[in-house]
């Protein structure tokens, strides 16, 4: 397979904490848009879900974050997990593009942390949410050319997907809520939207990291992309389905339509959990075509 | 608008694509060559990457080498074989990380003879 590297034990070890960081990541950028979107419309308890969400997330974030340069270190020594705490090896992965990465993405989950003071907290929150998406432009294939279009389509990419994914939690339990289903209603019609631009900006970089089409098709980026692709076309489904179908029936109170809503949101998080493995993986072992 | 912008953009600076992360583009021996014999070995990298760790086996068991160059990023890394190479044939890996911070590793094989 063209553009695959080796897979190890480290390797292995360094996508499925890449992919826990990348939920805990979404959920707590995704928590504090949520509370600030849904300030005036949510019930307090959902509401406060949302924020407890963004302050969990954050902090199991910072936590992988650490964990993560462990691994790293460890991948780059050739020692084995022994190298995990060689602080020579540590001062490498600092003093690498993850460094920066890991300053903007901690700095970032200490400010989501805010969203639990009242008024100004929730602004620093949005700060924070920002920081956290700029980090992601500050390693890896963003690096390269065209920087700028790639950092601002990663940053969109990132908070597009963070609104939906982090939205999840809180609507399930706004479905059981009397105000649940105008909530709903009103989530649909914002993230027809943010799914425009999760796609728009998703396609974009693809475009830009594949370089073609038959690129696609002939390396392991490709495959890896077509398959996180499928699941985000099923994920989709199930998101038109619950705005055209279930809402609808949830808001005409149908009988049972909360707990057919609530099964297929939770469906949608599992769907969630492949996307963020296969991006893992992605992002992990396989190189872009352009970079080929 | 700011997709049409953004859509633009992309279209406008396609072609400036550079590469990320850099690769081995020659080695010395060459991969899968047979030599007589070995004064050094080299890598050449079209982006400095900084080589952490490097070995030289033979079916008998590691090789020992001297690293000529340290571990600071580098295009091109050499190390020497501390003792004349027998015939047989060898593999070298190496890992370490590029610019962009990617953990990178690769291997190349010869054969000495006689």
């Amino acid at each position: 397979m063209t553009g695959l590297a080796p897979i190890d034990g480290l390797v292995i070890l360094a996508i499925l904490a890449k992919a826990i960081g990348y939920g805990a990541v979404l959920l707590a950028m995704g928590g504090v848009l949520f509370s600030v979107v849904f300030s005036q419309r949510a019930e307090v308890s959902v509401l406060r879900l949302a924020r407890r969400l963004a302050v969990g997330a954050a902090l199991i974030g910072l936590a992988v974050l650490a964990v993560r340069f462990g691994i790293r270190a460890a991948r780059i020594s050739g020692m084995g997990l022994e190298g995990a705490s060689d602080p020579v090896m540590l001062g490498f992965v600092w003093e690498s593009p993850l460094g920066t990465a890991a300053i903007w993405r901690g700095m970032g989950e200490l400010a989501i942390l805010a969203i639990l003071v009242p008024r100004i907290g929730q602004w620093i929150a949005m700060a924070g949410t920002v920081a956290v998406a700029i980090s992601f432009a500050q390693v890896g294939h963003a690096l390269g050319e065209p920087r700028g279009a790639l950092v601002v389509l990663l940053v969109l990419h990132l908070i597009a997907a963070a609104f939906w994914v982090g939205a999840l939690v809180p609507l399930r339990r706004a479905a059981l809520t009397p105000a649940g289903a105008d909530i709903l209603h009103y989530f649909g019609n914002v993230a027809a939207f943010g799914v425009a631009l999760l796609i728009f900006a998703g396609t974009a970089l693809a475009w830009l990291l594949a370089g073609s089409v038959t690129a696609l098709f002939g390396t392991a980026y490709g495959l890896g992309l077509l398959l996180k692709v499928a699941i985000v076309a099923m994920l989709l489904g199930f998101a038109a389905f619950n705005k055209l179908r279930l809402v609808p029936a949830l808001r005409t109170e149908i009988p049972g339509a909360a707990h057919a809503l609530r099964q297929s949101i939770s469906m949608e998080m599992l769907a969630v959990i492949l996307i963020l493995l296969a991006t893992a993986t992605l992002t992990s072992v396989t190189t872009p075509p352009v970079n080929l | 608008m700011i997709k049409q912008t953004l859509l633009g953009l992309a279209v406008a600076i396609t072609p400036a694509l550079a590469f990320a992360h850099s690769k081995s583009e020659a080695t010395t021996p060459a991969n899968d060559a047979t030599v007589t014999e070995v004064p050094e070995l080299s890598m050449r990298f079209d982006d400095p990457m900084r080589i952490i760790s490097v070995t030289l086996t033979s079916p008998d068991g590691d090789v020992e080498i001297e690293r000529a160059t340290g571990m600071d990023p580098v295009k091109e890394f050499r190390a020497m074989p501390l003792e004349e190479l027998s015939p047989g044939s060898y593999r070298f890996d190496w890992r370490g990380m590029a610019s962009d911070g990617h953990p990178m590793q690769g291997s190349f094989s010869f054969t000495v003879t006689e």
